[in-house]
């Protein structure tokens, strides 16, 4: 039984001295980690607003005119991103007959200022940086009474603000002429 | 008295947060013993993020960001520290491939970038590369630069791209030749360990002392 007892002890001592040799071999790790890096891109964005002399929104559904009569609509961009933007803005006339013109039925209070007649669009003259909103590019329009006949009576002018955006930043201009940035988009036949 | 002490901390915590809000270099750190590596800053989209200098690029941008690469394992050791590319995520794939990206250690500008291809590549970080024997505080530092195309198209507006990279540590014993060997005094394992072996080595002695007094009486109890 003396023996047994012994022995038991023995291999019990070797294997503790078996597992602390093997402890200092494996002391030395390996580990992996793994990172998910990530890109994001940026982009530009604006918002148009119409609004009234009052500051009220301009309505929707449009106004009733008359010749010679000047509707209130200030017209301004404001940007909705984290990038300054080169911008430029161009009015679209229509009128729901084919026979009839709508271009010279409105003229516009252009602020000429702020905004440069460049190939049918008006370009800002400036850099609309995140968070500002532009001066107007018109505040009035007036319904030309001499242009505006009897065959108009019961039509629907529109009046369609396009306004497109180019970023600003990797993108210089020549002598101050937004126009002359890169990146306008094409025009597109309508 | 407890105002001023209030306004102490409040100003400590608000100083805690104005560096966390303007820290924008990414930082791995391996703390030891096969522990986790701890990635920072993350973001939104990843909490282990390294590339907080990469969001809203735009066309035309050539952007730089900084990675610090730390051993924070204890002085028993030095680490052998590796890093290689997985590549973009599939989805990513198509908008990574746009973008270039360049990775090189700070402290060798000489060197050749030890990664120079488009963002979804694996390329030069295909295999482990090693970035350096780092012993207890150590760090090495990256710098990556990502270039963004000016012909980018618009298309490639408001996108996210993943992309993973591995790092990987091999724990190896200081030895004398090393230079520097970190001194802190820590000895509490091999003190463990010796006071372990003494105790077997006195244990054998005791059962070897008691095998022979157990013969001895076998043989006084023969002679009887």
């Amino acid at each position: 039984m003396g023996k047994i007892k012994i022995k038991i002890v023995v291999v019990a001592l070797m294997a503790a001295l078996i597992t602390l040799m093997s402890q200092a071999t494996l002391a030395y790790y390996q580990a992996v980690g793994k990172a998910t890096n990530v890109v994001t891109s940026g982009n530009i964005q604006f918002i148009i607003h119409e609004t009234t002399d009052q500051g009220k929104e301009f309505p929707k559904e449009g106004v009733y005119i008359v010749p010679g009569d000047i509707v209130s609509k200030k017209v301004s961009i404001e940007s909705d991103c984290e990038h300054p933007f080169y911008l430029r803005v161009k009015m679209v006339y229509g009128v729901d007959s084919q026979e009839l013109p709508s271009k010279d039925c409105f003229k516009l209070n252009i602020d000429e200022e702020n905004w440069l007649l460049h190939d049918g669009w008006y370009y800002y003259t400036g850099i609309v940086n995140p968070g500002e909103t532009t001066p107007n590019v018109f505040s009035h329009v007036e319904i030309v009474g001499s242009k505006v006949d009897n065959s108009y009576i019961g039509k629907t002018l529109t009046l369609t603000v396009k306004a497109q955006a180019v970023q600003s930043e990797n993108n210089p201009i020549n002598d101050g002429n937004t126009y002359t940035a890169s990146g306008w988009p094409k025009e597109i036949a309508e | 008295m407890k105002k001023i002490i209030t306004l102490l901390i409040m100003l400590v915590l608000l100083l805690s947060s104005t560096v966390t809000v303007f820290a924008a270099d990414g930082k791995v750190t391996y703390s030891g013993n096969a522990g986790n590596f701890v990635f920072e800053p993350g973001s939104e989209h990843s909490l282990t993020d390294l590339f907080p200098n990469f969001k809203g690029v735009m066309p035309g941008d050539t952007l730089t960001q900084k990675i610090t690469v730390k051993n924070n394992a204890d002085n028993k050791v030095k680490v052998k520290i590796y890093i290689r590319s997985l590549g973009a995520h599939e989805d990513s794939v198509e908008f990574l491939s746009q973008l270039g990206l360049k990775v090189q250690k700070s402290e060798e500008n000489e060197m050749a970038y030890m990664f120079d291809a488009a963002v979804n590549e694996t390329a030069q970080l295909t295999d482990w590369v090693c970035l350096g024997t780092l012993y207890s505080g150590g760090e090495v530092n990256l710098d990556v630069t990502l270039s963004v195309p000016v012909e980018l198209d618009n298309e490639y507006q408001n996108k996210i791209g993943l992309l993973d990279w591995e790092f990987m540590v091999e724990e190896l014993p200081i030895e004398e030749s090393d230079p520097n060997p970190p001194q802190t005094g820590d000895n509490s394992n091999i003190t463990l360990c010796l006071t372990l072996m003494l105790c077997c080595v006195a244990t054998i002695i005791i059962i070897l002392l008691w095998r022979r007094n157990d013969k001895e009486q076998e043989k006084i109890n023969a002679k009887h």
